[in-house]
């Protein structure tokens, strides 16, 4: 990933070169806060050449924006948003419905971009993620395994990889205790067509489905490193780029990562597969990323934050920094790192939901299933205090009755 | 302790001293080895085998290193150097300066010898060393791989020199305004017998016992909205409380303010009432007193309880990273930042070396006022 | 100021956590379009959502719960169960239970170990050259200086997956180690990096306690024919003795709330600390809402438990107080 190298301020100067041609000179101050990814990155340095921009980078913007834009006026006039952080934002009706400036302003976007809700746009993702197979191509051909498209599959190529014993464990897992591992846990629970809630939303997890992913989590845990409870994405891409585990099951952000030479002692060797299918569909959820605009700034302003969303995804942008997202804007070109997510995407993998009860749900799985991979409860026990959990949860929050 | 009774057995002063050498091992150890691995290449600084780490072979051949010559002049340079500012700096100094003016002179002094190292380090070594290499045969060739790509990173490309000036202007705000509060509280309560000190004990714990997040959860709409709330007391200047450096002032010398009043008031509790009652009695009215007599006296204290608080407030994390915005974040917040979920083994090195430069500054200030950290505690500061 | 920033705070959470806030939810039917990859999906579907009022704002509605929040958070049937089973496992599995076993144990295991390492260094710099004193005890302060997130940052990075400190073990044992696979090596290494932190505090305070020894006891000690540990036990560790009690109440209060070691150890899937439950509940699920009366509650129980931590040594404050 030479373009993640490339700093803001590098980027700012060579875009502040480019920006004659976008022509986006701004003059109203527009402050924006969005999540600290190096595709944010990009996208606040494209606006910062516009001027009158201030951006802020903040893993933790979540914590801050429901308040943030409940102040009037707004402290912000825009936010990045995903699935799941968009909706207390819709809730408390803190976003303005976009479709007049998209019509004025927006004519370079690709439709395909719009979170609409009843018919209204609310939100205009810049990228997607979703997760995916990467394998050590090298490591699979010379013990001849087929690329697994499946997690039985999967799992029999680990245990062959293993026999052989070419790398320390075969597989890594971002399986981290807390909201990892629950995401581990909604993906596999989706990929068997479960459903998490009855029609009354009470919850249904405990259930043969429940059971098979969790002897299936268990299963996956004895083929990877016995810290596997301490490893996030980043540690897995640390597995992957020193030649410690031949395949993973990862975000799609990370394939860039893995072939970096400046960081893998193993890069070009990996390749990018689909990902997995439990029984039913593909365990897989795909991700949003995009910016919404304040309700409570004014319109003026506004005009500006959607001119500004515009400059940050202007086709030169894009093409700069091909590789730093999959970009859904116009001038995207999917290299070999992408070709796992749009695998991914033609699979048919679910949207990861945009409710509240899975907000508290995924809450309840992150707390509640180390007990199950510490061996300090079975199965059952665990779904059933999850549920129990679930259940005190969303009553507290009022969800329930 | 001397003298000969107090004459030890050479298996206990061996004990005793290897004791030492363990005990500073395990202490210097994990910061000394952050320090090499944010030199390195990301291949290298996270390799498995320790002698990779220190030797960092990727690193030489992707970036360059030092060869054994490098090492040698600069370790006699620092020496050379460490020499003279102890030595001959302070001599000079107090020649060339007039008794009246010394904190401005010390100023001028390190300063210009901060400088001067600089030249010296960035600008004649490598040029020195640049013509010598070629020429030094085997000595000349690299043999330690390092790179500082990840330091230019954080300083320039991450504009952490932003963040540095923010936790300077907090600590700066933080030490000073809960030192002044808690020198005059602390004197006074020192000189009243009431019970008060207890009850502030008391709140003391209460404050440091009360979890953080809890508090700082608790703020955090309050300071987004506060414009809308003061809007009545305050009218149209009503301030956005979120993001400024001076409300995180605020809270964090509240959090703690019980604590130094607590620790100054022991402090002056030991300096003996007799001495401002003679000042009293030779026609001094309090604040006299206080200026003449115990200001004097009060620095070993006042630096000790000072150095509690900048600990607070340079390595606060919680209520920094909440209160503050983007603009306005000091180090630590920004160092945490770096990890997201979309972190690379490229940011952890960066975070290390981030986490090497804020260390640095502390460095300096414990080495500067260890010795008034000593005699400030032994002087009675903790006198529970 | 002080009152504004502390005791409001506390008298809200101590409100909060007898109180539940609900929005008041409707159920509306609603469109949904997501982008994807290859084209953005839509569906309609029953979506549960919060009733604005005229203002804009979220309809709350506010109920007091008595000791509902506490019960959610101790779950006495459990506890009750698992008492009468005599399983301890099951006792443990409960997780208010077990972040107070985990903080309970940390506090008390760490106290004696600070303060003996805290005056073992003291004692041991006091008996060194004085030429080495002052750069030993600059060495010894710098565990304590160091930010603490970079700190348990920097003893992870030498321990996690192969970090050198666990290939050097491998290689010693000449067998696999993962140090952050089981409960008790991690419990380990977080007493072993509180101890490293906190150790110098105590090493500073005893060595400054230790310069105003009485040269003249010490020496009718010695006369006396008093042996070294004699002295030690008799005449230094008495003059120490309101230090050591400066230091247990600091040390109980700060090792009660053990927090960073949770987060830079990530031991959450095995061991959390109570500070940590709080934390958890007050944090917002993916859809940005919280358990704020239970996060409250687990506050309160957590002041609660201090309180009675700090009793015995604060009572000895006291008496002083009232003595002087």
């Amino acid at each position: 990933m030479f373009f993640k190298k490339i700093s803001v301020a590098a980027a700012v100067s060579v875009l502040v070169a480019g920006a004659a041609s976008a022509d986006c000179s701004n003059t109203v101050s527009v402050k924006t806060i969005s999540n600290a990814f190096p595709a944010y990155e990009t996208m606040a340095a494209a606006m910062a050449a516009c001027g009158n921009v201030t951006s802020e980078l903040d893993k933790d913007h979540r914590l801050k924006i429901v308040d943030a834009f409940s102040a009037n006026p707004s402290l912000y006039s825009m936010t990045s948003l995903t699935n799941s952080t968009s909706v207390p934002m819709i809730d408390a009706d803190l976003l303005r419905p976009l479709d007049d400036l998209v019509a004025s302003y927006g004519k370079d976007l690709n439709p395909n971009q719009f979170v609409k809700i009843d018919g209204k746009i609310m939100a205009i993702a810049a990228f997607a993620n979703t997760q995916h197979l990467m394998y050590r191509e090298d490591i699979l051909s010379d013990l001849g395994i087929d690329v697994p498209t499946d997690w039985a599959e999967y799992i029999a190529a680990a245990e062959k990889i293993q026999a052989a014993g070419v790398v320390d464990y075969p597989i890594g897992h971002y399986t981290k205790d807390g909201w990892n591992l629950a995401f581990v846990f909604v993906n596999h629970f989706l990929g068997e067509g479960g459903d998490f809630f009855n029609a009354d939303w009470t919850p249904s997890i405990n259930n043969e489905k429940g059971v098979a992913v969790l002897a299936r989590m268990a299963k996956l845990a004895t083929l990877m490193d016995p810290e596997y409870l301490v490893s996030d994405s980043t540690f897995v891409t640390k597995q992957m780029q020193q030649g410690k585990i031949a395949m993973a099951n990862l975000w799609a952000s990370r394939a860039g990562a893995v072939n970096d030479p400046a960081e893998s002692t193993v890069a070009g060797k990996i390749v990018m597969g689909a990902g997995l299918k439990g029984s039913a569909t593909l365990a897989s959820t795909i991700w949003w990323d995009g910016w919404s605009i304040a309700k409570n700034i004014s319109d003026e302003e506004a005009e500006a934050a959607m001119k500004m969303i515009v400059a940050s995804m202007a086709q030169d942008v894009i093409e700069a920094h091909n590789d730093d997202a999959i970009w859904l804007a116009p001038g995207f070109v999917p290299g070999a790192a992408a070709q796992g997510a749009f695998a991914t995407a033609a699979g048919q993998a679910p949207n990861y939901p945009m409710n509240k009860y899975i907000g508290s749900m995924h809450g309840a799985l992150g707390s509640g299933l180390a007990a199950f991979m510490t061996g300090d409860k079975d199965a059952a026990t665990t779904l059933a205090d999850i549920e129990a959990a679930y259940i005190t949860d969303a009553k507290e929050k009022g969800l329930l009755d | 302790m001397s003298g000969p009774a107090h004459r030890q057995p050479l298996s206990l002063k061996a004990l005793s001293n290897g004791f030492l050498v363990f005990w500073c091992l395990v202490a210097a150890f994990p910061i000394f080895w952050i320090t090499v691995m944010s030199f390195k290449t990301p291949i290298d600084a996270f390799d498995s085998n320790p002698l990779r780490v220190i030797m960092g072979p990727r690193t030489q051949t992707d970036v360059g290193g030092l060869s054994l010559l490098d090492i040698v002049l600069a370790l006699a340079l620092t020496y050379v150097l460490i020499r003279f500012a102890l030595k001959w700096l302070p001599g000079k100094v107090r020649s060339f300066v007039p008794a009246g003016q010394m904190g401005l002179g010390w100023l001028i002094g390190c300063g210009t010898f901060g400088l001067v190292t600089l030249i010296l380090f960035v600008v004649v070594l490598p040029g020195v060393l640049g013509v010598l290499n070629p020429v030094a045969g085997p000595l000349g060739v690299d043999v330690l791989g390092l790179t500082t790509e990840h330091y230019e990173a954080v300083w320039i490309d991450r504009g952490f020199m932003r963040n540095f000036t923010n936790s300077l202007i907090v600590t700066c705000g933080v030490v000073s305004v809960s030192l002044t509060v808690g020198t005059l509280a602390g004197y006074g309560l020192a000189r009243s017998d009431s019970l008060i000190a207890f009850w502030l004990l008391i709140l003391a714990l209460v404050f440091r016992a009360l979890p953080h997040s809890v508090l700082v959860a608790g703020y955090l709409p309050y300071f987004i909205s506060s414009s809308e709330w003061l809007a009545p007391i305050l009218g149209e200047a009503a301030p956005t409380l979120y993001g400024k450096p001076w409300a995180v002032i605020a809270v964090l010398v509240a959090i703690n303010q019980p604590f130094t009043i607590w620790m100054l008031r022991s402090f002056f509790q030991n300096i003996p009432q007799e001495l401002d009652e003679a000042a009293r009695v030779d026609g001094c009215s309090h604040f006299q007193a206080f200026r003449l007599v115990i200001v004097p006296v009060m620095w070993p204290g006042v630096i000790t309880t000072g150095l509690f608080s900048f600990l607070l407030a340079y390595n606060d994390f919680l209520v920094t990273s909440l209160l503050l915005d983007a603009q306005n974040m000091t180090m630590v917040p920004a160092i945490a930042n770096m990890f997201n979920r979309e972190t690379t083994a490229s940011d952890e090195v960066q975070a290390i070396a981030a986490a090497v430069s804020i260390t640095a500054p502390l460095f300096i200030l414990v080495m500067v006022f260890q010795r008034q950290i000593v005699s400030g505690l032994t002087a009675g500061a903790v006198k529970g | 100021m002080m009152f504004l920033f502390i005791a409001a705070p506390l008298v809200s959470v101590l409100w909060q956590s007898f109180h539940v806030t609900k929005p008041i939810y409707e159920q509306v039917e609603v469109e949904t379009c997501v982008p994807g990859l290859l084209g953005s999906s839509c569906v309609i579907e029953l979506k549960t959502r919060p009733i604005l009022s005229d203002a804009g704002k979220i309809i709350t509605n506010t109920t007091y719960v008595g000791l509902q929040s506490y019960r959610n958070v101790l779950q006495p049937e459990k506890l009750r169960t698992a008492i009468k089973n005599r399983s301890w496992r099951e006792f443990t599995n409960i997780r208010f239970w077990s972040a107070l076993r985990f903080t309970l144990v940390f506090t008390v295991l760490t106290l004696p170990l600070v303060l003996g390492t805290g005056l073992l260094i003291a004692l041991a710099v006091n008996n060194t050259v004085p030429r080495l004193k002052g750069p030993v005890i600059f060495v010894s302060l710098l565990p304590f200086i160091v930010t603490p997130v970079i700190g348990a940052l920097a003893i992870r990075w030498l321990f996690i997956g192969d970090g050198i400190l666990t290939a050097g073990l491998e290689w010693w044992l000449q067998k696999d180690i993962a140090m952050f696979a089981q409960a008790w090596t991690i419990e380990l290494m977080m007493y072993i990096y509180r101890v490293w932190h906190v150790a110098p505090f105590a090493f500073v305070v005893f060595y400054a306690g230790l310069q105003t020894v009485n040269q003249d006891t010490l020496e009718a000690a010695i006369i006396d024919g008093a042996s070294r540990w004699q002295r030690l036990r008799y005449v230094i560790i008495p003059h120490l003795m309101p230090l050591v009690v400066f230091l247990t109440l600091i040390h109980l209060m700060d090792a009660y709330r053990v927090f960073e070691e949770i987060v830079g150890f990530s031991s959450s899937a095995h061991v959390i600390s109570l500070q940590w439950l709080t934390y958890e509940f007050l944090l917002q699920d993916g859809t940005g809402a919280r358990a704020i009366s239970r996060a409250s509650a687990s506050a309160v129980l957590t002041m609660i438990g201090i309180a009675v931590l700090l009793a015995i040594p604060l009572r000895r404050v006291w008496r002083e107080q009232r003595g002087s």
